[in-house]
């Protein structure tokens, strides 16, 4: 390293030439402006042929990673944190928001704002509850909310694919994964999509404000419910945790819980909605993964992930001094990981901004990289593709309305759309009403302790079984 | 002969291996982190294997030709 000898002398001049060397290549970094959504594959080529990496004076200066090799290594890094320090107790880092989000500056974003060991210690709580394996358990009750949704409308021959079934499926599971009755979840559906797409300045925030208040009373009660009365779930997993010996905060517990409540509904609806709307501006592959989709519907899918990415991306703070993708950056400054963008580069994804349902070797950055990998990507990938087989079946005719949908004004945090309505042929009801469904749906989640850990069912399961 | 190995140290539990190889890696009930079946793939399923290596996220897994 030769910084220590250039840096010895200390001047303030010194510092700024050094300074504009390393932030040589510069780049105005407005993700969460309409134009950036309009100029996306623009700034995408811009950024990986000039920079990858490169400093933006936007949202109190930070750099940006736009490259895959660049995304990857910065990702991965040793020196690189992810810690929301909200009381000022380590070394004041800002997490993953880059700007900060208002809302969010007071409470901690749950794991993914956490650094080793503290966060391995709670994601090792959660994971028995969101593994393959766990998640296959659910497939039985994720179609019976998918088919109650389908049923409301299935008659009418006019569907909204956000507001009638992207919404909700994601949040009943969510719930029931929880430990939450399920017949809650509109209680949290709307505050967790509308904190998304509606600006500070809106003359909304303040209704979406007090929605998101009465979500956190409602959880925090669960939280108290259960440790008092344990019933099985992710609040139960976290609700008796001990690290280093004492109880964590109920604070610290509830953005666990609302990092599970954010990541499980929005993301899941962004995909299905874009996934949605391509398949029906394009019937002859919506027809083809259809017919082909025991051998299609896994590539197709990770292939929806990485071309619509509905988490853009993730902000992260540098740790220690270091140089990185040839670039030199300081403890303290901020970094902006662009998953979207990482994901169009055509050095690893040939022809990157046209969908392959059959893509080889899609080692996309959706579900983000390295430790923070996205710990509810098996949940996210089955709901989507338990919905998108239902509406194959149910209505395969369906055409979406462009007249009617609405798109995220922003795509700087997730990219998902408010409204997707759609017409198709109408068809018999098959199953209950959503509401008798939600019932039944809640009996099961009982009889079968469902949200049981994995751990605890197979060990269930064993005690059960005849012994010889 | 193909050998294949998974480096846990790498390896997050994406489980694109599992989906590309269904054979040939299998993933921990717990938190679906990979490990490979048999160090050694049989030859029917060597493309297979090749193609998670070019698919993992983390590039975790490692393949020698012998």
């Amino acid at each position: 390293m030769t910084t220590e000898t250039t840096a010895s002398v200390d001047s303030g001049s010194d510092a700024a030439t050094d300074d504009d060397a390393r932030k040589e290549k510069r780049y105005s970094f407005e993700r969460h402006s309409p134009e950036y959504r309009e100029n996306f594959l623009d700034t995408t080529r811009e950024m990986q042929e000039q920079c990858p990496v490169a400093w933006s004076d936007t949202y109190g200066g930070h750099w940006v990673a736009a490259s895959s090799d660049a995304v990857f290594e910065l990702a991965r890094c040793p020196y690189v944190s992810n810690d929301h320090d909200v009381r000022g107790q380590r070394k004041g880092y800002k997490g993953i928001n880059v700007p900060t989000a208002e809302r969010a500056s007071g409470v901690r974003g749950g794991i993914l704002e956490m650094d080793e060991p503290e966060h391995s210690f709670f994601r090792s709580i959660l994971n028995p509850y969101l593994s393959p394996a766990a998640v296959k358990r659910w497939v039985p009750f994720i179609d019976k909310v998918v088919h109650a949704c389908i049923d409301e409308k299935i008659e009418s021959g006019r569907i909204d694919f956000v507001d009638d079934l992207a919404n909700i499926v994601p949040a009943v599971l969510t719930l029931a994964m929880l430990g939450i009755p399920v017949e809650k979840w509109t209680i949290y559906n709307e505050p967790v999509h509308a904190a998304v797409y509606t600006p500070p300045d809106s003359p909304d925030a303040p209704r979406v404000a007090e929605l998101h208040r009465q979500l956190g009373i409602d959880l925090i009660t669960n939280l108290f419910e259960i440790r008092a009365n344990p019933r099985p779930g992710l609040i139960n997993a976290v609700a008796n945790a001990a690290i280093d010996g004492g109880a964590p905060d109920d604070m610290e517990l509830l953005g666990i819980l609302s990092l599970v409540i954010g990541g499980g509904f929005d993301t899941t609806t962004a995909l299905t909605a874009h996934a949605l709307e391509w398949l029906s501006d394009n019937t002859d592959q919506r027809a083809r993964l259809s017919v082909e989709r025991d051998t299609l519907i896994n590539p197709a899918t990770e292939e929806f992930l990485r071309y619509f990415t509905p988490a853009a991306g993730d902000g992260r703070t540098i740790a220690e001094d270091c140089e990185v993708a040839d670039t030199e950056f300081r403890e303290g400054e901020r970094l902006w990981l662009s998953w979207a963008m990482a994901n169009r580069d055509p050095s690893l994804f040939p022809e990157p901004n046209t969908i392959d349902m059959e893509r080889k070797g899609n080692r996309h950055f959706s579900s983000g990289l390295g430790v923070h990998r996205c710990i509810g990507s098996n949940v996210a990938r089955t709901v989507f593709k338990r919905m998108l087989v239902a509406v194959f079946d149910r209505m395969p005719d369906y055409v979406c309305d462009p007249e009617g949908t609405v798109h995220y004004d922003s795509i700087g945090v997730i990219q998902g759309m408010r409204h997707l309505p759609a017409t198709f042929a109408p068809g018999p009801r098959t199953h209950k009403p959503l509401a008798d469904t939600l019932v039944e749906l809640q009996q099961m989640v009982e009889d079968e302790r469902l949200a049981e850990p994995l751990s605890i069912a197979r060990k269930r399961e064993s005690d059960a079984a005849p012994s010889d | 002969m193909l050998k294949v190995n998974v480096d846990g140290s790498r390896c997050q539990g994406h489980t694109i291996c599992a989906m590309v190889a269904p054979e040939s890696f299998e993933l921990d009930e717990i938190d679906g982190h990979s490990t490979p079946v048999n160090a050694e793939v049989p030859p029917e399923h060597a493309d297979e294997v090749r193609e998670a290596v070019r698919s993992c996220p983390e590039q975790a897994i490692s393949i020698i030709e012998e």
